[in-house]
């Protein structure tokens, strides 16, 4: 192996080279490490998704709400509302056949507001044209992974209220 | 300094170039899998479904340690020439 005359270098003056290039310049064992960096960054956000119903827990309400009355919703039309404690916003939609159903109003892909399209019976959203089935909320065309979270409404009396839907026990 | 690596590195002189490339290569198919595996246990645990982010998080985990363990084989070309020629130098000072 030739012995090429290398000059010698301090641990600092390797970190802080004095030449601008040589200060530029990454190596490819920085590039491993930095990929490794990026990998330990992968690891604590897996972490996080796992803790973070913990710390954070998703809101929840008991009972049912009561959102406006029905006369007040018209066929084919949507009332915004929220639940008092959160400030997620949800649409209640009155469909053509007469019934009630509420969303949340973030689109799952992005959280843009969905709106109600009543002539064609769907949710649209309008970032990236994602929709939405009105009847259940399940996702019908473009990006949003997953169905829109919904409300059970009841009617009684001419007033409409929601209250959470069972939850699904997956754990 | 002639001994069997020595021989080694002169019959195959670009073997640390192919051991920092396959290095980096598993690196970033590490990371790929760790992307993949937070987006899933993102979407499920947003759907409701908790039974993917405690796996999700322990295969992370164990992706990241093994990344981190592959550092240790990163080849220091410089730093091993230098070494061998401090080496030189003091045999040559006997
Ligand atoms: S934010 Fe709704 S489709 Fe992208």
């Amino acid at each position: 192996m030739s012995s090429t005359p290398l000059p010698p270098r301090s641990p600092a003056e390797t970190d802080f080279p004095i030449d601008r290039a040589e200060a530029e310049h990454v190596t490819r064992r920085e590039f491993a490490k930095f990929l490794c960096l990026l990998s330990g960054g992968m690891a604590v956000g897996s972490g996080w998704v796992a803790v973070k119903d913990k710390i954070f827990p998703p809101f929840t309400f008991e009972g049912e709400r009561f959102v406006c009355n029905v006369e007040d919703v018209v066929f084919g039309a949507t009332h915004p509302f929220t639940i008092q404690g959160s400030r997620t916003p949800f649409i209640l939609i009155r469909l053509n056949d007469g019934s009630f159903r509420a969303y949340e109003q973030k689109c799952t892909h992005l959280a843009c507001a969905v709106y109600y399209s009543p002539d064609k019976n769907k949710i649209e959203c309008p970032c990236h044209h994602g929709y939405f089935d009105a009847n259940d909320g399940k996702v019908l065309a473009g990006p949003p992974p997953r169905p829109l979270p919904h409300l059970e409404v009841s009617v009684r009396d001419g007033k409409v209220f929601v209250r959470e839907p069972e939850r699904k026990e997956r754990t | 300094m002639s001994n069997f690596r020595e021989a080694q590195r002169q019959a195959h002189p670009t073997k640390t170039n192919t051991l920092s490339l396959g290095i980096i290569c598993v690196l970033i198919l590490v990371l790929v899998m760790q992307v993949w595996l937070l987006t899933a246990a993102l979407n499920e645990s947003l759907d409701g479904n908790n039974a993917v982010k405690w796996p999700a998080f322990i295969a992370s985990s164990v992706l990241f340690l093994a990344g981190a363990a592959l550092l240790r084989y990163l080849p220091d070309p410089i730093r091993h020439a230098r070494r061998v020629r401090k080496h030189e130098e003091a045999s040559r000072r006997l």
